[in-house]
C-alpha cells in the first residue's frame, strides 16, 4: 500500500477518533497538534488504527511513535512484509 | 544507608573520586562495586545476596533467551516464566502480609477460627524497584526494543545502579545503557551543577521535609487531641512533608549522577501547579506513571477483553460514551495497582489509589457538567483567580486523600476526618494555639520563607532551567544565592537525634 493511500485512511480515523473534520495528518503532525490527543485518547486511536489496517501494533511502537510519518512508517512496514 | 546521612556522603565522596582516577573503560565497574556496596551496606545477609542473584540470573537467562526465540511462541513462553518469576518472588517478599490480613478477615466473616500472624522477610534495599526495572527490561526486549545485554556484569549493573535503589526514579534500559557505560571525563559544570542540585535537595528534605514532619507527627500521633483546623494543616502538611521528601531525595540521586555524567529521567514537575487530579499525576512521581502507563494500562487498554467491552458498550451507549467504559475500567485496575505499589496495606490503597481514581473519574465526568454551568453564569475560566481556585482545590483533594495514606489504619483515618468538622479557624491567628504541636515560632517562620522559596522555584522551573539560568547570572548574585542556600541548609536543617534524620518515607516502597 502506498503512504498516500494510508496518509488517506488513517486521516479518516483520525477524525473519527477525534471527533473533528477538520483535521488533516501530515508527517509532522505531533499530539501537540490535535488538541484532544493525550495519553488516554492516544490507545484509543491506536485501537483503532489497528482495527482499520488489520494489524496489531507491538507495545515499544505503541510507546515510541514521535509524530505520524513515523506511525505511516510502521504501518507501511507491517502491510507490505 | 540514608542519602542524609554521613556514611553515604563518605561512600559517595570515595566512590566519585576513584570513579574519575581509574581508567575511563573501568569506570563502570567501580560504579557496579559501589552499587553492591549500597545494596548490602545495611543488610548483607546470605538471603539477600541470593534475591538479588536469584532475579538478576533469571533475568539474564530470560532476556537471552526470549531474544533467540524471538517473534516465535517460546519467546513468549520465557518472557511469562521470566517475568512472572520475578513478580512471584517480590509478590512473596513485599506483599504476603496483604495476603494474610485478607485471609484473615475472610476467616472471621466465615467464622473460622483461625488467624495466621504477620511474617517478616528479610528483603533488600529497593528490591521494588529493580525488580520491576528488570521486568520492564525483559518486556522491551520481547517487544523489539533492544537486545539484551551480553555481559552479566554490566546488567549487574544496570539492575543495582545505586543512587536509584532507595526512592527510583524508574529507569528504562534503551535510555541509560549508554551512559552507565560510557567513559565520562570529569566535567566541572557537571559537577557544580549536580552539587546545586544536591543541595536544592538537601534544602528541601531538611529545613521544610523534616521540620514539618514534626508538626505532622504531632498532630497524626495524638489525632484524638486535635480537632479542625489542626487537622486541615496537617494533612496540608503532610502532603508538603511528602513532596519535599521524595523530591528533594530525587534531586539528591540526580546531582549525584549528573556529576558523574548520567543522566536520569525526571520525576516531578511542579505538581503543586496542577489545575486538576490528572494533571497533578502527570506531574507526580511521573517514571511511575509512564511505567504503569506503559506496561499494564496500554495493554490493558488494547486487550481483546477491553474491545469487547468496548463493543458492548456501544449497544446500549454512544460511540464516545462507549469508549470510556474500557477507559474506566482499566484505570480502575491502573490505580488499585498503584495502591498496592504503595505499601499493599488498605489504607494505601484507598489513599493513593481508589480515591485518586475516583477524583479523575469525577473530573472527566463532571468537566463538561462544570463548563455548562461556567458558560450559563458567565464565570470566566481564564482568570488568574479561577485558575488559583482550580490549584487550591487539587491540593486539598490530594491532601484529603492522603490522609489515608498517613494513617496507621483505616479506623484512625476516619478517626481522623471525623475530628476535622470541627470550626476553629482562629488556632491559625492566636499567637499560642499553632505552637503547641512541637514548632515554635522561629520554626514557623523559617517553614513559610522555605515555602516561598521553594513555590517560587517550583514556578520558575516551569518557565526556565532555574540552575543554567543562576549559573549564567554575574559571579556576585550566583554566589550570594549559592551560599544563602548552603547556610539555610546547615543551620536550619532539622537533624533530629544523633544527626540521623528520620527515615526518608519513600525508601520503604
Amino acid at each position: 500500500m502506498e503512504r498516500e493511500e494510508i496518509f488517506t485512511r488513517l486521516n479518516n480515523v483520525f477524525r473519527d477518533v477525534f471527533d473533528d473534520d477538520s483535521i488533516t495528518v501530515n508527517d509532522n503532525t505531533t499530539a501537540d497538534d490535535i488538541e484532544d490527543w493525550d495519553s488516554l485518547e492516544h490507545i484509543n486511536l491506536i485501537v483503532a488504527i489497528e482495527q482499520e489496517f488489520g494489524l496489531k501494533f507491538n507495545m515499544h511502537d505503541v510507546t515510541t511513535f514521535k509524530n505520524v510519518g513515523e506511525m505511516v512508517n510502521v504501518i507501511s512496514n507491517y502491510l507490505n512484509k | 544507608m540514608l542519602l542524609t546521612s554521613f556514611s553515604f556522603w563518605l561512600f559517595l565522596a570515595i566512590t566519585l573520586i576513584i570513579y574519575f582516577i581509574v581508567p575511563k573503560k573501568m569506570q563502570w565497574v567501580i560504579l557496579l562495586i559501589s552499587s553492591l556496596v549500597f545494596l548490602f551496606y545495611d543488610n548483607f545477609h546470605l538471603s539477600t545476596v541470593l534475591q538479588a542473584l536469584f532475579i538478576l540470573l533469571i533475568t539474564y537467562i530470560g532476556s537471552q533467551k526470549i531474544y533467540e526465540y524471538q517473534g516465535t511462541k517460546k519467546s513468549k513462553v520465557y518472557l511469562l516464566l521470566s517475568t512472572l518469576t520475578i513478580l512471584g518472588l517480590l509478590v512473596y517478599l513485599k506483599y504476603s502480609n496483604l495476603f494474610l490480613v485478607i485471609f484473615n478477615h475472610f476467616c472471621n466473616l466465615v467464622h473460622i477460627n483461625h488467624h495466621f500472624g504477620m511474617v517478616y522477610h528479610n528483603t533488600l534495599v529497593g528490591i521494588s524497584y529493580f525488580s520491576l526495572i528488570m521486568i520492564s527490561y525483559l518486556l522491551d526486549i520481547y517487544h523489539g526494543a533492544h537486545k539484551p545485554q551480553k555481559n552479566i556484569f554490566k546488567l549487574a549493573l544496570f539492575m543495582s545502579y545505586f543512587p536509584i535503589l532507595t526512592t527510583g526514579p524508574f529507569i528504562r534500559y534503551e535510555n541509560v545503557n549508554d551512559e552507565l557505560y560510557d567513559k565520562h571525563k570529569f566535567n566541572y559544570h557537571n559537577l557544580c551543577m549536580g552539587l546545586l542540585r544536591i543541595a536544592w535537595g538537601l534544602f528541601k528534605v531538611l529545613v521544610i521535609s523534616q521540620r514539618i514532619a514534626i508538626f505532622v507527627d504531632g498532630v497524626y500521633g495524638n489525632y484524638m487531641q486535635f480537632n479542625g483546623f489542626y487537622i486541615v494543616l496537617a494533612a496540608m502538611f503532610f502532603v508538603i512533608q511528602l513532596y519535599t521528601n521524595f523530591s528533594g531525595s530525587i534531586d539528591i540521586i540526580m546531582g549525584v549522577s549528573e556529576i558523574m555524567g548520567i543522566t536520569l529521567p525526571e520525576n516531578f514537575q511542579a505538581p503543586f501547579f496542577s489545575k486538576t487530579i490528572t494533571e497533578f499525576w502527570r506531574r507526580w512521581h511521573i517514571t511511575l506513571g509512564t511505567f504503569l502507563k506503559d506496561y499494564i494500562f496500554y495493554p490493558l487498554m488494547k486487550s481483546d477483553f477491553m474491545q469487547g467491552l468496548n463493543r458492548k458498550a456501544q449497544k446500549f451507549l454512544s460511540k464516545k460514551q462507549a469508549k470510556k467504559i474500557p477507559l474506566y475500567f482499566s484505570m480502575l485496575i491502573m490505580w488499585i495497582l498503584i495502591g498496592i505499589w504503595h505499601g499493599g496495606a488498605f489504607t494505601y490503597i484507598i489513599g493513593s489509589g481508589l480515591l485518586q481514581f475516583i477524583f479523575i473519574f469525577l473530573e472527566d465526568i463532571l468537566t463538561p457538567v462544570s463548563q455548562k454551568i461556567n458558560k450559563r453564569l458567565g464565570i470566566n475560566t481564564e482568570t488568574f483567580g479561577y485558575k488559583l481556585y482550580q490549584v487550591i482545590r487539587t491540593f486539598m483533594l490530594f491532601s484529603f486523600a492522603m490522609i489515608f495514606f498517613r494513617a496507621n489504619s483505616l479506623k484512625e483515618a476516619f478517626g481522623i476526618i471525623q475530628n476535622i468538622f470541627v470550626w476553629n479557624p482562629w488556632i491559625l491567628l492566636d499567637n499560642t494555639s499553632l505552637y503547641l504541636v512541637g514548632l515554635d515560632m522561629l520554626d514557623f517562620r523559617v517553614l513559610i520563607i522555605a515555602l516561598i522559596v521553594l513555590f517560587g522555584v517550583d514556578y520558575l522551573s516551569l518557565k526556565m532551567n532555574v540552575r543554567e539560568k543562576l549559573f549564567a547570572q554575574n559571579i556576585v548574585f550566583r554566589w550570594t544565592v549559592i551560599y544563602l542556600l548552603l547556610f539555610a541548609i546547615i543551620i536550619f536543617g532539622c537533624y533530629g537525634e544523633g544527626f540521623n534524620p528520620a527515615t526518608f518515607i519513600y525508601r520503604q516502597f
